[in-house]
Parts: C-alpha cells; sequence; structure tokens
C-alpha cells in the first residue's frame, strides 16, 4: 500500500502544487517571480521523486484492487513523465523575463500549467480509454484556457476559440470511438482489447477497426497531421510565446505517448490495416506542412508550420512500425526526445528574445541579430541547424534513424520524400541564420545577461550538440548512445 | 425494443451535431452541437451496456457527464468573454489571425 503510495508520489505533488497555487495566487504576498519559484519547486520535486523510484522496473498497476488496470506504471511512461516535467521546468523558467514584461500573467497560469502536466503525465499512464479520454481532456482544458491567456487581445481569444471548437469536437470523436470499440470487446481496457485483437480475423472485427480508426482522428488532430492541420499554425501564433513553447514541445509528446502506446500494445495485431492511409497522411503532411512553412513572415509561424513537418518525420517512423521495422520503435522515441530539446530550445529563445519586443517576431526583425547578441545568435543557429538535421547535431540523429527504418521497412518513397522536405527545410531555417548573420546592425552590442534564462538555453544547446555526437563522458549526461540506449529500453517495456 | 432503433438514433444524433458544426455560426450553435456529439455518444454507450449485459458502459456514460460538464464551463464561459471583447457571438467575424494580423 505504502510502496504504491509513493509510486504515485510525481502525480500527486503536481495536483498538490496546482491547488497550493490556485490557493496563493491572489495573496499580495506573492509576486511572479515567487509563484514562478513554487511552481518550479513542486515540479522539481515531482521530478526528483521520478528518479528515485526510475529503477524499480516491474511492470506494475496502480492500485490495482481499487482501480483495476486502469494506471500502469512502466519504464515508457515514466521516462515521458520525466520529459513532461523537465518541459514544463524549462517553460517557466526560460520565460521568467517574459512573464514579467506582459502584465496578464497571474497566480492561475501556473496552476494551469500544473493541472495541464498533470494530465498529460495521466495520459502517458492510461492503460485504459476512457482514462487516456479523460486525460486527454484535463490536459486539452488547460491548454485552451491558457492559449486565450492574453485577455485583451482579440488574436488570443480568437486562438482559443478556433482550438476549443476543434478540439471538443475531435475529443468527441475519441469518445466514439471508445464507445464502439466497447461495443465490440465488451471492455476498454487496453489488455482485454489486445487480446481480442490477437484472437480474431481481421474480417470479423469491423466495429473495431472503425472505433480505432475514429480514435487515430483524434491523435491526428492533436499532433497536427495535414488533413487536420488547419488550427495548428493560427494558434501557435495567437497563443502567448510560453503556451506556444509548452503546445509545441510538451503537449505534442504527450499525444504521442498515447499514440505508441495504442498502436504498439493496442492495435499491434492490425497495424497492417492502417499501413496505407498512414502512409498517404504521412505524405500530406511533409508536403502541406513544409508548403506553409515556407510561406510564412513571422518566426512563430514558421516553427509552428515546421512543427507539421516534424510530425511527419514522426508519422514516418510509426508508418515503418506498423510494417514490421525492427528499429522504428527505438527511431520514434528518439526522435521525439530530439525533438522535444531542439523545440524547447527554439521556442525558448525566440520567446526570450521577444520578451522585449511588443509585436512578433517577424524575420527582418533578426536582421544584424548577430552583431547585437552574437551568443544568442549562436544558440538559435544550433537550435535551428538541430531543426534542420544537420549532423553533429541530435536532429541529425533522429533523422537518420527514422529514414533506416523507413528503408528497413520497405518504403523508399517515403523515405526519400523525407530527405526532399530535410532539403527544403534548409530553406526556411537558414533564412533565419542568413538574417542574423548576413546583415549589418546599427545598434549597440548588448551584454549577455547571465540569468536562469540564459544559462539554461546555453544549456540546451549543449545538450543538443552533445547529444548529437557525446559518448557517455560525462557522467549523468547522456551523450547521443545515452540516449539510444534510453529510446531502446522505453519501447521494450511496451511490449 | 431492439437495439438497433437506439443505434440509430444515436447516430442520427452524432450527424445532427456534426453538421450542425460545420454549418452554422454561431457559437452557441456550436457549443450546442458538440454537445450533441457527445450526448449521442453517451446513448450509444447506455445502448451497449444494455446489450453486453455489462455495466461498466453506464459507469461510462455517467463519467462522460462530468467531462462535458467541464467543457461546458470553458465553452461558455469563452462565449461570454469573446462577446464582451467584440459584441458578436458569430464566428463569421473573428478572421483576424486567417489575415494575418497581430
Amino acid at each position: 500500500m505504502i510502496e504504491q503510495l509513493i509510486l504515485t508520489l510525481p502525480m500527486a505533488i503536481i495536483v498538490l502544487g496546482a491547488f497550493v497555487l490556485l490557493l496563493i495566487s491572489h495573496s499580495k504576498r506573492f509576486n511572479l517571480d515567487r509563484l514562478n519559484l513554487i511552481a518550479v519547486f513542486f515540479l522539481i520535486l515531482s521530478s526528483c521523486v521520478q528518479f528515485i523510484i526510475f529503477k524499480s522496473n516491474d511492470i506494475e498497476f496502480l492500485f490495482s484492487d481499487v482501480f483495476g488496470e486502469t494506471f500502469i506504471l512502466d519504464t515508457f511512461s515514466r521516462i515521458f513523465d520525466l520529459m513532461f516535467t523537465i518541459g514544463a521546468i524549462l517553460t517557466l523558467l526560460i520565460n521568467n523575463d517574459y512573464f514579467k514584461s506582459r502584465r496578464y500573467f497571474n497566480g492561475e497560469y501556473f496552476a494551469l500549467i500544473l493541472f495541464s502536466v498533470f494530465g498529460m503525465m495521466m495520459l502517458s499512464h492510461a492503460h485504459e480509454l476512457v482514462t487516456a479520454f479523460i486525460a486527454l481532456e484535463i490536459a486539452s482544458l488547460s491548454v485552451y484556457a491558457l492559449v486565450g491567456y492574453h485577455k485583451n487581445n482579440r488574436v488570443s481569444s480568437e486562438a482559443m476559440l478556433k482550438y476549443m471548437v476543434l478540439g471538443s469536437m475531435t475529443g468527441a470523436f475519441f469518445m466514439l470511438g471508445t464507445a464502439l470499440i466497447y461495443g465490440a470487446v465488451g471492455s476498454t481496457n487496453l489488455s482485454d482489447i489486445a487480446l481480442y485483437t490477437a484472437n480474431h480475423n481481421i474480417d470479423e472485427m469491423s466495429l473495431l477497426m472503425v472505433g480505432a480508426s475514429f480514435i487515430s482522428i483524434t491523435i491526428m488532430f492533436k499532433i497536427g497531421a495535414v488533413p487536420f492541420h488547419s488550427w495548428v499554425i493560427d494558434v501557435y501564433h495567437g497563443a502567448p510565446y510560453p503556451i506556444t513553447m509548452f503546445m509545441a514541445s510538451t503537449f505534442k509528446i504527450a499525444i504521442f505517448a498515447i499514440a505508441l502506446r495504442l498502436y504498439i500494445v493496442n492495435f499491434g495485431e492490425v497495424n497492417v490495416f492502417w499501413s496505407e492511409l498512414l502512409q498517404a497522411i504521412t505524405i500530406l503532411t511533409l508536403i502541406g506542412g513544409s508548403w506553409m512553412a515556407i510561406s510564412q513572415t513571422l518566426v512563430k509561424r514558421m516553427l509552428a508550420g515546421s512543427s507539421i513537418v516534424h510530425s511527419g518525420y514522426l508519422l514516418i517512423g510509426i508508418s515503418s512500425l506498423g510494417l514490421g521495422s525492427e528499429m522504428a520503435g527505438p527511431a520514434v522515441m528518439f526522435y521525439l526526445i530530439a525533438y522535444f530539446i531542439s523545440a524547447v530550445g527554439s521556442f525558448g529563445i525566440l520567446s526570450f528574445i521577444a520578451s522585449q519586443s511588443k509585436t512578433q517576431m517577424r524575420f527582418e526583425d533578426f536582421k544584424g541579430f548577430a552583431n547585437r547578441r552574437p551568443y544568442m545568435a549562436l544558440m538559435m543557429s544550433i537550435f535551428m541547424l538541430s531543426l534542420a538535421g544537420f549532423p553533429s547535431t541530435i536532429g541529425f540523429l533522429g533523422k537518420f534513424y527514422i529514414f533506416t527504418s523507413a528503408i528497413e521497412s520497405g518504403q523508399i518513397l517515403l523515405a526519400g520524400l523525407g530527405i526532399l522536405t530535410a532539403f527544403i527545410s534548409v530553406y526556411y531555417y537558414f533564412k533565419l541564420i542568413a538574417m542574423m548573420y548576413f546583415y549589418e546592425s546599427d545598434e549597440q552590442k548588448k551584454k549577455l545577461p547571465i540569468d536562469i534564462s540564459t544559462i539554461l538555453i546555453f544549456a540546451m544547446g549543449l545538450v543538443v550538440v552533445w547529444g548529437g555526437m557525446g559518448t557517455t563522458l560525462i557522467p549523468f549526461i547522456p551523450g547521443a548512445d545515452g540516449f539510444i540506449d534510453i529510446a531502446q529500453e522505453t519501447i521494450n517495456s511496451l511490449k | 425494443m431492439s437495439p438497433n432503433l437506439f443505434f440509430l438514433l444515436a447516430s442520427l444524433l452524432f450527424s445532427i451535431g456534426l453538421v450542425g458544426l460545420v454549418s452554422r455560426r454561431n457559437l452557441f450553435v456550436l457549443y450546442m452541437s458538440i454537445e450533441l456529439m457527445l450526448s449521442s455518444i453517451n446513448l450509444l454507450l447506455a445502448t451497449f451496456s444494455k446489450v453486453l449485459g455489462d455495466a461498466s458502459g453506464s459507469v461510462i456514460a455517467l463519467l462522460m457527464i462530468g467531462v462535458i460538464a467541464a467543457e461546458a464551463a470553458l465553452f461558455l464561459a469563452m462565449i461570454v468573454h469573446i462577446y464582451r471583447s467584440s459584441r458578436s457571438v458569430d464566428s463569421d467575424n473573428f478572421t483576424a489571425l486567417a489575415q494575418g494580423k497581430e
């Protein structure tokens, strides 16, 4: 019993922290700095507990005599939990300046972030479809509210409206799929569904296949795959910078957590059914995302478009997973980690820069940026190189494994298209680098402020490079092979 | 009664909700369409629960009502907020992002 409670602690601490923040958010004694520190304190406490219980590797269900098999505790969910908490910590700390530069942030903001992290952690632990739906709603409802956080800005409200109407609609699709699967199987538990798919012929399971297709609509919508992409760029644009960073890095990873679990464990036997559909969506996502990223003038919208392309690369990996590639699972996992680090870095540095400007950052605003702030320009270039997939960054290794797995499963077309879009992506990423380095600037060179935001940005830059070519020379900081081991272990724990 | 009628009703309600969501412009109607879709799923769950002779479907329907209520709270708050800021609940009026304004 006590052991189970300790295993619950990481999630419990997050919820507790959210409620504490709600309670004290209207007290005069706590300014934004302190509230931020309290939120970060709870997140760090949670991640410390996660580190301590990380090694208990045996698969276990949480309070199985009360909840049945609804919550699973395996290495897969623990890795994702760590990524969510680290993502939230980085979001809160890097954006400290941004919070102070805008007047609309208050205590509830931090509580909402913690609630949303709690929802994501529940999502990665969910071993049952209704639990997954409720977790998804907890995370999404918090993110809807966060997107519209700039109350007096029409654009922000409009982004919230768009996201919420479309998100609720696709949430209904998830539940419809769950209801149909329940009708076919008689249970919503993932092990029961896996048993059912293993014991039946594909012709006998039409109801289950329809239900699962509805669920995949929701997942495709949330990751922004192309027929369901219409919200991505607008919502990323309308949301305040810290929220964009949170959505693009942490929330997207959370959706992939449930997608991988469903796809590998639940529908592992019937993956072939979707392979052609998935290939079509992948091709559309790669081409459509590149198209949208090329045509933008705002840096934030470009990064939003490029995040669609990254979803496309991940879909290549998932599609090869369905066709039985051995490498695909770890490849997807490695790419998730690589994308997570690069996205946190690039969006973080963008919002760090934007905290000093009142308008949205255009490409032209970066003219001569390297003269004004050489170190920040260097870091921005590193993140752009990693997102574009240049060798010696972690992004390159991620793309390498994804394309290898695609070729291994015989999808030459997808691999070729992926390489082509990687070339196209060089255009829009290097446009920013060219703006920074190829123009002179009249303004004075600014001194680099040494505070927690810049230190964290530099640390992320180091991880990007070290994850691309490093080894296990430095203890506790995983290099390239360390990340691959983590990815391998994570996927193995699913089976 | 045969369960087929209930399945028919549920799919009819879901389709009405989906069509309403796609074709109507008023935010309240959009909200009610989404509620209709979710409620039709509740009906579907309850019917399956009866057909399978298993109580968990009805329990899921109860849980769903809680989730729907949470969504309703946020949705209505958003509609009130949007009406206050722009004096309109017509979704055609919100085109600033599509036109690339800041």
